[in-house]
C-alpha cells in the first residue's frame, strides 16, 4: 500500500462499531450516552494524535470494554437485546403493488359454482371498496383459473403458479389473514414499511439500523435491492420513503444496491484513479485531517477520518459482495435461470444471500408487477414465474448453508385482491380490485415454525374468519423474531416517543417456535 | 381557562423572578440542593415523560382518575381515597409511594410501559413535595417577557446585549469565553452563514487588513444586501415548508410552485417583515386586493404532498391535506407537535382533539380538488407573466383583434349570389392523390420506383413498382395537404399483380400520425395490426393477377373517422411483383386546391356528416331549413361560408387567417411560456368541520367552528375566522409562541442548535431553554423592531459571543460536550447545500442567477428509473446541459419521492413533510460523494485548472492557492509538504500513464482547458480532490 503522508500504516481493517456517532436531533438520553463514548474518543485524542494513537483509536480491541458481551449485543443504540433472538437478519421479499392471494394461496373451490354470481351484500357488508370499482353496477365473482394441489406434511394448498413454492412447504409458515387498513397502493405500502399511511415515518430497516446496526462495518445495516419484472401491468411506484430514515438519523436509511452503474452511488473511483491513487488521497487527507483535530479538539474530525477509512473498505466489500463468478452452477440453478442477470428478481435473492452471509441485518427486494386490475390471469403467470423459483432457491440455499436458522425470510405484499371481478369477467379472464381485508404471506427461517398453515379466511377469501394478523402484528413479530420488543425501541421526535408499530401490534405467537 | 391563563401569568412571573438563579443550578447540583425546585424545568419533564401518557391531558386515556399535569388534579382525592400529592408531606402522597415501592404490581410507571425512574428523578419529586408541590403553566405558553440583560464581569467583551446573557451564565458557571476567532476563520464563518458561500482569498485579504469592528459591522452589512443572503435563508425556510417539485405522491409527477420558492428568496432580500412574511403566507389571497406576489406567497399551504392516486377516497385524501396544512403552520410558527390530536386530547400539552379540529377548520375550506389530476398546475393557481411579458400578450391581442376587424370589414363587402350551376357538388367524387409522383411535400421512403410502358401504367405515364421476397414496402409521410375524410368516404388504389410473381399478401396502411390504419387482402401473413380491426382490416382475397384492380376500403373501417387528415401511405406486399397506380378518396370533402362555389351545396354536405366539425351555433343554424332561421343564424351561415369556405374569396381571406394564425400561435407559445404557480383560494361555499373520531374521515364526531386552542390566546377582536385571522392571531404581539419559535430557529442556523433544542417542540416534551431570558429578550426584541429579520441576524452575528473561536480544549468538551453554554464559538459540518454550492464556488463553476424552474444537475443514472410509476412524467431523469449543471443547490429539482442522493447523503431531507431541524450525520456514503460524484470530480479539476491559470508559477504557491480557496486560511508549512507530496506522487504517475490523465480530466460536462500539461493538470487534479475532501473544507468553524 504506498502512502505519501505515512500516517495510516497499519490501519487495522476493521473499525469498532461504536464509532463517535454525530447525529444532532435524537433523544436527549441516546445523545448523553453517545457524549459519554465521545468523551471516551476525546481522552485518548488527547493524548496525542499520530500514527500510532490513530490506529489504537480505530482498533477494536482497545474499545472492546464498551461492547456489550454476548448473544445480546447490538449495534445501535439499543444496550443489548430485550431477549434472546431467533433471528439475526431478515430478508423481506417485498411484492409490491399487492399479488391476488386468490390465484396464488387461498385456495377457495366452492367458488368454481359462484362464477358470475354477485357477491352477496352480507360478505361485503357495507364495506368500502376503492372508488375504480365502487362504481361497476355488479360485483361477479371471478373463481381463481388454477389449478390448487397440496404439499408439504400439512398439506398447504398452493396453486400451480408455485410450484417451487410447493417444494419448500415444510419450511415455510403461511399465513392468509394479514390484513391492513389502507386501501391504495401509496398509502398501504406506506403503512406496511414504515407504520404509517403517512409520508415522514422511518422504514422497518432503518428502525433495525438504529436499534441493533449491524456486525458487518462495511457494508450498510441495511440494504435494498430492486427487481425487473415480466408481467404487462401497468406498474405502481416505488418510494425512497419506503426505505427512508424518516426522523431518525439519515444514516439508517436503506442503501440501495444497484443492478447497474455503481452498485453503492458514487462507489467507483472516476476514471483514472485506481485503488492505489486514492490510497494516495486518502493518506494525505488522514494526515491533514489528523493535524486539524490535534489543534481543534473536535472529535467530529475522528469520526470524519474514521468515515473516510470505512468508505474505502467498502469500495473493495461491495464489488466482491456483487461479484458472484464463483457461485457454483448447482447454487445458481436453485435461484433458476435468469440468476445471473443483474436485476432480475433470482439474481437479487442471490444477493440477498450473499448479504445475508455477511450479517447485513436487514435486505428488501423489491418487485413490482402485480397490480391486475385487468387480465391477471395472463400477467399472473408471468409474474409468478419470476419469483416463484428463486424466492424458494434462496430459502434452500440458506438451508443448505445452516443460515435459515438465523436468518428471517418475509414473503407479501401490501395488501391483497377481490374476489370479484373488476371490469369484464369472462370463463378465462378477469381483473381484481385492492382488498385490504386479508391477503397472504409467508416467513420461513429464524424463529418461525417450519411447515404451517396459519389463519383463514371465508369461502370468499373477504374478510378473515380466524387469526387475523395485523400488518402492525407483522412488524412486531418481525422485530420480536430480532430480539426487540417492539414497544421498547423508540425515538422522540417532535416530543413523542415513535416506533415501528405505532401504539399497536402484537406478536403472533402461534407461528413462532 | 380565562381562570387558567390568570395562574399561568402568575407563575411565570415568579418563574422570571427565579430565571437567573435557576440558570446558575444548571449544571451543579451540589449548588442546587439550596435552591427550591422549579417545577417548569426539573419537575414538569419528568411527570410528562413518564406518567402523562396515562395521567395528563387526555381524557380517555387517563387511569385511576389521577391527572398529574393540573395542581388540582394532583391534589385530588382519587375513587381509590388516596391523594397523590399532598403539598408538604412526601409520606402522604401516594404518588411517592407508587414510586417507590418494591411491588411491581403497584409500582409506578409500570414495568411494561418500559419506563423508570433514575434515583435523582425519585429524588426531586419527594423534594417538590417537600416544598410545597408548587405548579406552574408550561413556559412557553406564557408571553415572553423582556427583562434587561444582566451587568457582568466582562463587560469589555460585549458587543451586542446577547453577550450579557451568555456571559452572565459563563460567569455562574465559572467558564470563560473563548478568545476572538482569528480574522481568517470569522470572515469565513459570517460569510458562509450569512449566504452560504466561501469567501474569495480578495475578500478575506480585505477584511484581514482591516479586522476592526467598524470593517466587520460593514462586512456582515455587505453580506447581508447581497442577494445570496435571501438565496441561503430560503433555504431554511423550504426545509419547513416543505417545498418540492413534485406532487410527492403516487405518480409524483412535477409541480409548479417554483415562483413560491422564489417569492421566499426575495421576501428574505427585500426584508419582509416576518409579520407580514407570515400574513402573506397563510393568507395573502385574503388580503384585501391581493398583489400578485402576496397570491404567489400563499404556495406555502400548496406545498403538502398531494395525490391522484386511482381508486383514492376523496373526502380521505381532503382531510389528510388539511391535516399537514394544520401540523405544518403549528410546529413552523408555533413549535407545537399538533399531530397527536387528530385522534386524541394530547398526551403531554393541553391541547384537546377538539382545538385540532377548531384550527382544521381555517383549512378546511381551501378550493381544491382531492385529486391533482397529476397535473403540473392543479388549481387554484394564477398565472405569473412578467412586466414584458404582459405587454407583449396585449400588443399580440390588439393585433389580433385588428386582423380580425379587417376579416369583418372585408366581409361585409363580399357580394355574393347563390350559382345556377355549382362547380363543386355535393356528390361524392373520387380525388386522386398519388399517380405519377406522391404528393407534394411527401418524404418518400423505403425505396420508391417509377416504371413507364411497356411496363403496366394505368394512368399518366408512370406506375411505382415493387418487387420483394418477403415482406417490404414503400410508402410516405408528411404530404403538405393531408387528404380530409368526411362521412362515408373510401379509400382506393389500383394494383396489377405480375401472374408470373404473386405476392402472398398486399395492404394499404394510411398514416393520420399513426400508421395504425391497415387493409389487407390475400393471406395473413403480414404481421402487423391486430386481427379484425381497424389496425388491421382484411378486405378480400388476393386480387387477381395480370390486370389492374381496383381496390377500395371504407375509411370508417380503417379507423379513419370523418374530420381525419392523411399525410401518409403505404404500400405493402408480401413477396411477389406489384405495380401501383392512381390512389386517393371518394369523398364530397374539398380537398386541397377545392373549395364549395355554392353555399347551399356546402350546407347540404354540412348535413350529410354524422360528426361536424363546426361551432355549435353554426351546427344550430345548419339544422333549422331557410324558411325558420333566424337572421343572426343566416348571417352566421353566410359569413361562415365566405370566410372559411367559398372558393372564390379565398384570396381575400386567405392571407388574413395566415396572419390571424401566426399571431394565435406567438400568443399560445407566449402563454405557455408564462410561468404558473399553485396558490391558496377559498372555496365559494365552506365545508363544515367536524372532529372526527379517531381521525377517521368517515367518522364525524361534534362539529366545530374555526378558533384557536383554548391555552392560547383567544382570536384577536377584530380578526375574521379565516386564514387571515389565524394569521392575524400567529403575529399578534400577544402570542407568547410565533417570535419565540422565529428566533430559535435562527439561532439554530448559526450556533447549529437553538436555545430550546427541540426547535420543533415548544411543549411539554420539548427541551428547557438553555437560556430562558435571552430567548424572550430577543423574541421582544425581534417583535418590537417590527419584526426585523435582518435586525436579529446582524445582532448575532454581531455578537462577541458569535464571533469567539470554536477551537476546544479537552476540559471544555468534558464540561460542556454540545457547547451548548457557548464557551467557544460554533463549529459543524455545513448542510448539504453549503457542502456543494461551497465546491462549485472554490472550483469557479458556480453559475450565479437567481430563480427560476428547478434544475436537473448531475445524478447517477436510474435513479428514478428504479422508483418511478411508468406513466409519471418524473419516471425519467433527463440531466439539464450546461449553466443548469452548476446552479446553487437551493434550485436543485427535488423529487420527493427520490430526491437529489448527492443532498439526502448529507442529511438534506425528502421535503415530504415539514422540517425544521435537520440531522447532521457522518457516514462513508458523504465520503463517496466527496471523492467520486462527477460534480466535485468535475469541480477538483476546474479548482486545478485555477491554480494553474491564476495560482501562481510554482506548484507550491499554486496548492496554497487552492487551499485558501477552500479553507480561507494558508496551509502551515508541514500541510502544504504533505500536500507537496503528494502532488509530486501523482505527477509522477500521471505521467507515466497519459491515459489515466486523460480519462480524469473528461470527468465532466465542462471542456477541460487544453492548453494546460495534462498530466500535470490530473496530479493537480487529484490535490484539489484531496482539498475539496478535507474536514476543514466542509464544515463552518
Amino acid at each position: 500500500m504506498p502512502t505519501t503522508a505515512g500516517a495510516v500504516e497499519g490501519m487495522p481493517p476493521n473499525i469498532h462499531p461504536h464509532l463517535p456517532p454525530t447525529d444532532t436531533a435524537m433523544d436527549p438520553r441516546q445523545e448523553y450516552a453517545l457524549l459519554e463514548t465521545r468523551r471516551h474518543f476525546f481522552g485518548r485524542c488527547a493524548a496525542g494524535i499520530g500514527t500510532a494513537a490513530l490506529s489504537s483509536l480505530l482498533n477494536p480491541s482497545l474499545l472492546s470494554a464498551d461492547a456489550p458481551a454476548g448473544d445480546d449485543k447490538t449495534f445501535g443504540v439499543l444496550p443489548a437485546l430485550h431477549f434472546a433472538p431467533k433471528a439475526k437478519r431478515v430478508i423481506w421479499l417485498f411484492m409490491a403493488d399487492a399479488p391476488s392471494q386468490l390465484d396464488l394461496y387461498d385456495y377457495k373451490p366452492k367458488m368454481q359454482d359462484w362464477f358470475d354470481k354477485d357477491l352477496p351484500d352480507s360478505v361485503r357488508n357495507g364495506q368500502r371498496i376503492t372508488t375504480m370499482t365502487s362504481g361497476q353496477a355488479r360485483f361477479p365473482i371471478a373463481p381463481s383459473l388454477f389449478k390448487f394441489q397440496q404439499y408439504g406434511r400439512h398439506g398447504a394448498w398452493l396453486s400451480e403458479l408455485l410450484p417451487h413454492t410447493g417444494s419448500i412447504a415444510d419450511d415455510i409458515t403461511i399465513v392468509k389473514s394479514v390484513h391492513t387498513e389502507a386501501i391504495n397502493h401509496d398509502p398501504a405500502i406506506t403503512f406496511i414499511q414504515t407504520g404509517s399511511q403517512l409520508p415522514g415515518r422511518p422504514s422497518t430497516g432503518a428502525w433495525l439500523s438504529y436499534g441493533i446496526g449491524s456486525p458487518n462495518q462495511d457494508l450498510p445495516a441495511f440494504v435494498v435491492l430492486h427487481s425487473r419484472w415480466s408481467s404487462k401491468a401497468g406498474s405502481q411506484a416505488l418510494f425512497s420513503r419506503l426505505w427512508g430514515a424518516g426522523f431518525l438519523p439519515t444514516k439508517h436509511q436503506g442503501v440501495a444496491l444497484r443492478s447497474s452503474g455503481d452498485p453503492v452511488l458514487y462507489l467507483s473511483n472516476p476514471p483514472g484513479v485506481d485503488a492505489a491513487a486514492r490510497r494516495r488521497m486518502l493518506d494525505g487527507l488522514a494526515a491533514l485531517n489528523q493535524k486539524r483535530l490535534a489543534e481543534l479538539g473536535d472529535p467530529e474530525i475522528t469520526a470524519r477520518i474514521a468515515q473516510y477509512e470505512m468508505a474505502y473498505r467498502m469500495q473493495t466489500s461491495v464489488p466482491e459482495l456483487t461479484d458472484i463468478s464463483q457461485e457454483p452452477q448447482h447454487v445458481l440453478d436453485l435461484y433458476g435461470p435468469e440468476a445471473k442477470d443483474p436485476g432480475s428478481f433470482a439474481y437479487n435473492c442471490l444477493l440477498a444471500r450473499r448479504l445475508a452471509e455477511r450479517g447485513v441485518r436487514f435486505t428488501q427486494v423489491f418487485i413490482r408487477g402485480w397490480d391486475h386490475h385487468g387480465g391477471l390471469p395472463g400477467n399472473i403467470r408471468m409474474q409468478a414465474k419470476d419469483v416463484d423459483q428463486a424466492g424458494a432457491g434462496l430459502v434452500k440455499d440458506l438451508k443448505q448453508r445452516g443460515l435459515l436458522d438465523d436468518t428471517l425470510v418475509v414473503w407479501g405484499g401490501e395488501f391483497g385482491r377481490t374476489i370479484y371481478s373488476q371490469g369484464t369477467l369472462t370463463k378465462d379472464n378477469y381483473g381484481r380490485d385492492h382488498h385490504p381485508r386479508c391477503f397472504t404471506m409467508w416467513f420461513a427461517g429464524g424463529g418461525v415454525k417450519p411447515g404451517q398453515v396459519y389463519g383463514e379466511t371465508d369461502d370468499f377469501s373477504y374478510n378473515i374468519a380466524q387469526n387475523p394478523v395485523h400488518v402492525h402484528d407483522v412488524n412486531a413479530t418481525l422485530m420480536h423474531c430480532l430480539g426487540i420488543d417492539h414497544e421498547r425501541l423508540t425515538y422522540r421526535f417532535q416530543g413523542r416517543d415513535f416506533r415501528l408499530t405505532d401504539i399497536e401490534g402484537k406478536v403472533v405467537r402461534d407461528i413462532l417456535t | 381557562m380565562k381562570q387558567c391563563r390568570l395562574e399561568f401569568g402568575r407563575a411565570w412571573a415568579e418563574c422570571l423572578s427565579l430565571a437567573v438563579s435557576l440558570a446558575l443550578c444548571w449544571t451543579a447540583p451540589a449548588a442546587a440542593a439550596e435552591k427550591k425546585i422549579d417545577f417548569n424545568r426539573e419537575i414538569r419533564p419528568i411527570l410528562s415523560n413518564n406518567c402523562f401518557k396515562c395521567h395528563g391531558p387526555d381524557e380517555k386515556e387517563r387511569q385511576a382518575g389521577l391527572r398529574l399535569d393540573r395542581q388540582e388534579g394532583a391534589a385530588a382525592e382519587l375513587p381509590s381515597g388516596a391523594k397523590a400529592v399532598v403539598a408538604g408531606q412526601i409520606a402522604a402522597s401516594a404518588l411517592v409511594e407508587r414510586i417507590t415501592t418494591a411491588d411491581a404490581d403497584a409500582k409506578m410507571p409500570p414495568p411494561a410501559s418500559g419506563k423508570t425512574l433514575k434515583p435523582e428523578e425519585i429524588e426531586k419529586l419527594k423534594r417538590w413535595i417537600d416544598e410545597g408541590a408548587e405548579y406552574r403553566g408550561h413556559w412557553s405558553f406564557l408571553p415572553p417577557v423582556r427583562v434587561e440583560p444582566p451587568p457582568i464581569n466582562h463587560e469589555p467583551l460585549v458587543r451586542t446585549p446577547i453577550d450579557r446573557f451568555l456571559l452572565a451564565r459563563l460567569e455562574a458557571e465559572g467558564l470563560e469565553p473563548s478568545p476572538p476567532a482569528d480574522p481568517v476563520t470569522l470572515v469565513r464563518r459570517v460569510t458562509f452563514d450569512l449566504t452560504g458561500l466561501p469567501p474569495t482569498p480578495a475578500e478575506v485579504d480585505t477584511f484581514v487588513a482591516d479586522p476592526s469592528p467598524a470593517a466587520y459591522e460593514a462586512l456582515v452589512d455587505w453580506l447581508l444586501n447581497s442577494p445570496r443572503y435571501g438565496e441561503h435563508m430560503a433555504r431554511y425556510w423550504l426545509d419547513a415548508a416543505r417545498y418540492g417539485d413534485t406532487h410527492g405522491l403516487h405518480f409524483d409527477n412535477e409541480r409548479a410552485l417554483w415562483k413560491y420558492r422564489d417569492w421566499v428568496i426575495d421576501a428574505f432580500n427585500r426584508n419582509l417583515p416576518f409579520d407580514r412574511f407570515t400574513v402573506e403566507q397563510l393568507a395573502g389571497d385574503l388580503l384585501p386586493n391581493p398583489t400578485p406576489e402576496q397570491r404567489i406567497a400563499t404556495g406555502f399551504n400548496r406545498c403538502n404532498v398531494s395525490t391522484s392516486e386511482g381508486g383514492s377516497i376523496n373526502e380521505e385524501v381532503l382531510v389528510r391535506y388539511a391535516v399537514d396544512r394544520v401540523e405544518t403552520t403549528s410546529t413552523v410558527f408555533m413549535g407545537l407537535t399538533m399531530g397527536c390530536c387528530v385522534c386524541h386530547d394530547h398526551k403531554f400539552d393541553p391541547f384537546t382533539q377538539k382545538d385540532f379540529y377548531r384550527l382544521y377548520a381555517f383549512f378546511g375550506s381551501v378550493a381544491e380538488s382531492a385529486m391533482d389530476g397529476n397535473a403540473l398546475a392543479p388549481p387554484p393557481i394564477i398565472k405569473v407573466p412578467t412586466p414584458e411579458e404582459e405587454t407583449r400578450q396585449k400588443t399580440l391581442n390588439e393585433q389580433i383583434a385588428q386582423v380580425r376587424g379587417q376579416i369583418a370589414a372585408e366581409l361585409a363587402k363580399v357580394e355574393y349570389v347563390e350559382p345556377n350551376q355549382p362547380t363543386v357538388s355535393a356528390e361524392p367524387r373520387e380525388f386522386v392523390w398519388i399517380d405519377d409522383d406522391t404528393p407534394a411535400g411527401a418524404k418518400q421512403e423505403g425505396g420508391w420506383t417509377f416504371v413507364s410502358a411497356p411496363s403496366p401504367v394505368l394512368s399518366g405515364s408512370k406506375a411505382s413498382t415493387r418487387k420483394s421476397a418477403g415482406l417490404s414496402q414503400h410508402f410516405f409521410t408528411g404530404a403538405k395537404d393531408g387528404l380530409r375524410v368526411g362521412e362515408g368516404d373510401k379509400l382506393f388504389a389500383y394494383v396489377y399483380l405480375d401472374s408470373a410473381d404473386k405476392p402472398k399478401e398486399i395492404m394499404l396502411q394510411f398514416n393520420d400520425g399513426s400508421w395504425e390504419h391497415r387493409a389487407t387482402w390475400g393471406e395473413d401473413v403480414i404481421p402487423w395490426g391486430a386481427a379484425n380491426s381497424p389496425s388491421r382490416q382484411p378486405v378480400g382475397a388476393l386480387p387477381e393477377a395480370g390486370q389492374w384492380v381496383r381496390l377500395e376500403v371504407d375509411a370508417a373501417k380503417v379507423g379513419l373517422a370523418p374530420g381525419a387528415v392523411i399525410n401518409g401511405w403505404a404500400f405493402t406486399q408480401h413477396d411477389g411483383t406489384c405495380f401501383w397506380d392512381q390512389a386517393g378518396i371518394v369523398t364530397r370533402t374539398p380537398q386541397a386546391g377545392q373549395s364549395f362555389d355554392s353555399q347551399l351545396a356546402w350546407e347540404t354536405y354540412e348535413r350529410a356528416q354524422s360528426k361536424s366539425t363546426l361551432s355549435a351555433p353554426l351546427q344550430e343554424a345548419l339544422k333549422a331549413d331557410a324558411a325558420t332561421r333566424k337572421d343572426e343564424q343566416t348571417k352566421l351561415l353566410r359569413d361562415h361560408f365566405l370566410e372559411h369556405v367559398y372558393g372564390k374569396t379565398r384570396e381575400v381571406f386567405d392571407p388574413l387567417h395566415k396572419q390571424a394564425d401566426e399571431l394565435n400561435k406567438q400568443l399560445a407559445a407566449l402563454d405557455a411560456a408564462i410561468p404558473t404557480t399553485m396558490v391558496m383560494a377559498e372555496a365559494p361555499q365552506p365545508r363544515e368541520t367536524f372532529i372526527l373520531v379517531r381521525g377517521a374521515y368517515d367518522k364525524h364526531g361534534e362539529k366545530v367552528t374555526a378558533g384557536t386552542p383554548a391555552v392560547l390566546p383567544p382570536l384577536p377582536k377584530d380578526a375574521p375566522p379565516t386564514r387571515l385571522g389565524l394569521a392575524q392571531w400567529l403575529v399578534d404581539p400577544s402570542h407568547p409562541l410565533t417570535a419565540r419559535v422565529t428566533v430559535n430557529r435562527f439561532w439554530q442556523q448559526y450556533f447549529g442548535s437553538g436555545i430550546v433544542k427541540t426547535a420543533g417542540d415548544f411543549g411539554a416534551q420539548g427541551e428547557w431553554p438553555t437560556h430562558p431570558e435571552l430567548l424572550d429578550w430577543l423574541a421582544t426584541e425581534f417583535v418590537g423592531s417590527g419584526w426585523n429579520v435582518k435586525h436579529i441576524q446582524k445582532l448575532i452575528v454581531m455578537s462577541a459571543s458569535y464571533q469567539q473561536s470554536s477551537r476546544s480544549t479537552p476540559q471544555l468538551i468534558e464540561r460542556d460536550p454540545e457547547n451548548l453554554l457557548l464557551a467557544r464559538g460554533p463549529r459543524f459540518r455545513m448542510d448539504a447545500e453549503a457542502v456543494r454550492d461551497s465546491a462549485l464556488a472554490v472550483s469557479g463553476l458556480l453559475v450565479e442567477r437567481l430563480g427560476g424552474r428547478s434544475v436537473k444537475p448531475y445524478q447517477p443514472e436510474g435513479l428514478w428509473e428504479a422508483v418511478g410509476f411508468l406513466g409519471s412524467n418524473t419516471s425519467i431523469y433527463k440531466q439539464d446541459p450546461g449553466d443548469a449543471l452548476y446552479r446553487r443547490s437551493l434550485y436543485t429539482f427535488w423529487k420527493r419521492t427520490s430526491p437529489p442522493a448527492s443532498l439526502t447523503t448529507f442529511d438534506a431531507p425528502s421535503r415530504e413533510t415539514c422540517t425544521v431541524r435537520r440531522a447532521r450525520t457522518n457516514t462513508p456514503l458523504q465520503a463517496l460523494v466527496l471523492m467520486n460524484d462527477v460534480q466535485y470530480v468535475e469541480a477538483a479539476r476546474r479548482l486545478a485548472e485555477r491554480m494553474m491559470t491564476e495560482g501562481g508559477a510554482t506548484p507550491e504557491e499554486q496548492i496554497v492557492y487552492a487551499f485558501r480557496l477552500a479553507t480561507a486560511r494558508r496551509p502551515a508549512a508541514d500541510e502544504l509538504a504533505v500536500l507537496a507530496g503528494v502532488y509530486g506522487a501523482y505527477l509522477a504517475d500521471y505521467q507515466a500513464k497519459p491515459d489515466a490523465a486523460a480519462k480524469l480530466l473528461a470527468v465532466g460536462d465542462s471542456k477541460r482547458n487544453a492548453l494546460l500539461d495534462a498530466s500535470q493538470l490530473a496530479a493537480r487534479t487529484m490535490v484539489a480532490n484531496l482539498i475539496l475532501n478535507l474536514d476543514e473544507t466542509i464544515t463552518k468553524e
